[in-house]
């Protein structure tokens, strides 16, 4: 682990920053009254990397919350010419939790497998990731260290951490390198810092005490377990059907689309944007039948997705333990509390 | 995964039939290549008004144009309200064929049993039409469908067509309420099968049709001893994109646009959001 292992002197950062604003948009958390987003950084900006994370996930960056598939117009003819938008700048992720490298894992999984996309995958290709160590749990719901996510370090060309005095980053990979040697002198990191990281890591566990009593791969067995819709109903009845859980959740991938015409109806755009299981209507087909109705079996569907069809499917779990959901539930549904259920059930 | 645009492609209407008030059938000049299997789908969209799934009620070169396919769409919704205004020479946009390709050498030699309930016939109709035009490589077909009333019978010239050609087809007909002058069967689809002598082991049936029909079907086919995997449901689901992505279709893991519409009853089974 010791190998390639630099130094970053916190002042040197705007000069990492300056470098990938050459071939990137670069992003990173900065806070906002009181709260933390990816927000656009330039050389100069307060980069928060002792944030505790950010209600909306970096995903946006790869499928935005909301983004035009294509625009059409109506020629002299009234025929239709469609276009497609031409591919915006690749982007840069500055500061990147455990969890979210995991759903960027997961992201991957779900392209990789079953669908087609033309924006997803090629952003995921183009990006450049800079992930960060966590030393304290984000948020009280936070369960990352339960769910394998906050040791996670990948995917990323750099990885930092924050030891007090100093930063420390190891490159991950080649273009990495590179980036890192433009932006610094590429001094190793001393005896004494690569003890004190290690001290810390020795000791971060305990920042992290554990609230799964099994391990996330027997979650898909515990789920079928739990099939019935009575268990799920009294939960659910606290369930305002927000989809807040849906928009902040990190591996969430449900669009809805729909096209915005001009007044005249001569062009405009078909556009898709963030819907999710907890909508109403999301499963609800022309003449109103829906397939899912009930709150229960949304909830069901929700955390059998995360923690049983994903697995199943992706060869990855759904869930990355970052806490969101539970934290901007207006009714605190607590997936981990869930979870936690399930385990207990025979 | 090969990846695919989600650009549409303009198709000309060539006939436009309303089968009674809310129901159109329409002819359209297919796209460049299109090569769908029965139980596929298009999506078909008017930019600006909006884009939805709709099953093919023939395909190329099988009882229409090479160069044509044929689908049925109900007034319902916004952009259904606008398609059926529109007419021959008009242009809808098409992308597609999206869904599961069933091989239909898999089904040579077997009896056929379709059971199509109100605007379930429509994909089925395309079924029947491949099994029509290489009639000597299956068994006997029969085909139930079942109608909320005589004037929501769709595709009656096929019927009436199909009715005289008993070596070919055997037409059954159901009714769940009707005035005078109806002088045919009136009761729900299931009871089409009463008088049926299956086969049992030899037969394969096809499902489509509203929500509660499945689970009824279902239960009567299996218990005159069709085997599972010989029992095909051509479901419906909310769809946006058709390419395994938006999500809405999904059930249990199973994103419908992908391995569906046409799935198979054994394996889908075990699934608890199917019927």
């Amino acid at each position: 682990m010791d190998q390639e292992i630099y130094r970053l002197p916190r002042e040197r950062l705007d000069a990492l920053i300056e470098r990938l604003g050459r071939d990137y948009r670069v992003v990173g958390p900065v806070k906002h009254g009181a709260t933390w987003a990816w927000t656009d950084v330039r050389p100069g900006m307060p980069l928060a990397l002792d944030y505790p994370t950010s209600m909306l996930p970096p995903r946006q960056f790869f499928a935005p919350p909301r983004e035009t598939l294509f625009r059409y117009r109506r020629g002299a003819d009234g025929r239709f010419a469609f276009e497609e938008p031409a591919p915006e700048r690749p982007v840069a992720l500055v500061g990147v939790h455990g969890c979210d490298l995991t759903a960027l894992r997961v992201l991957r999984a779900f392209h990789e497998s079953s669908c087609r996309d033309r924006l997803v995958p090629g952003r995921l290709d183009r990006s450049f990731v800079i992930g960060l160590a966590c030393w304290s749990p984000c948020l009280p719901e936070s369960f990352c260290r339960d769910m394998g996510s906050l040791e996670n370090e990948s995917p990323a060309s750099l990885y930092l951490w924050d030891i007090g005095t100093v930063l420390l980053v190891r490159v991950q990979s080649p273009r990495g390198r590179e980036v890192l040697r433009d932006a610094t002198a590429l001094e190793a990191a001393t005896p004494e810092e690569l003890v004190a990281l290690r001290q810390r890591l020795r000791a971060r566990p305990e920042a992290f005490p554990a609230r799964l009593q099994f391990p996330p791969e027997r979650l898909a067995t515990s789920l079928k377990a739990a099939e019935s819709d009575i268990l799920w109903e009294a939960t659910a009845d606290r369930c305002l059907s927000c989809g807040r859980c849906n928009l902040v959740c990190p591996t969430c991938t449900c669009f809805d689309v729909a096209d915005r015409a001009t007044l005249d109806g001569a062009d405009g755009t078909r556009t898709r944007s963030w819907t999710g299981c907890q909508v109403p209507g999301f499963s609800r087909v022309a003449g109103g039948h829906d397939f899912r109705p009930t709150r229960a079996q949304q909830l069901r569907y929700r955390i059998f997705r995360k923690g049983k069809y994903m697995p199943e499917r992706y060869g990855i779990v759904g869930c990355t333990g970052c806490g969101r959901c539970a934290t901007h539930c207006p009714t605190r549904i607590s997936i981990r509390d869930i979870f936690v259920q399930v385990g207990k059930a025979p | 995964m090969p990846q695919v645009s989600m650009i549409p492609r303009p198709c000309r209407i060539v006939t436009v039939t309303p089968h009674n008030s809310r129901d159109v059938h329409f002819v359209v000049e297919a796209p460049e290549g299109f090569a769908p299997e029965p139980g596929q789908f298009v999506m078909v969209s008017l930019p600006g008004i909006g884009e939805a799934p709709f099953s093919l009620a023939a395909l190329p070169g099988e009882g229409t144009g090479e160069g044509a396919f044929e689908m049925l769409i109900r007034r319902i919704g916004r952009l259904t309200n606008l398609i059926t205004r529109l007419k021959a020479g008009d242009e809808l946009y098409v992308r597609g064929p999206y869904g599961r390709r069933v091989a239909w050498d898999q089904f040579e030699d077997a009896n056929l049993v379709l059971l199509a309930g109100g605007l379930g016939l429509a994909p089925l109709r395309s079924f029947v039409r491949r099994a029509l035009g290489r009639r000597d490589r299956f068994g006997r077909i029969d085909l139930l469908v079942g109608a909320r009333s005589p004037d929501e019978l769709l595709f009656r010239t096929d019927l009436l067509v199909w009715a005289s050609r008993q070596d070919d087809v055997h037409v059954h007909l159901t009714v769940d309420a009707a005035r005078e002058g109806w002088d045919g069967r009136i009761g729900v689809i299931t009871s089409l099968l009463d008088g049926l002598a299956l086969d049992s082991a030899r037969t394969v049936a096809f499902l489509c049709g509203p929500p509660v029909m499945y689970r009824h079907c279902l239960r009567r086919l299996l218990g005159m001893g069709l085997y599972e995997h010989n029992i095909w449901l051509t479901l419906e689901r909310r769809m946006k994109c058709g390419l395994g992505l938006c999500g809405n279709c999904q059930m249990d893991g199973h994103y419908l646009c992908c391995e569906g519409p046409l799935v198979n009853w054994r394996e889908v089974r075990h699934l608890r959001e199917v019927v």
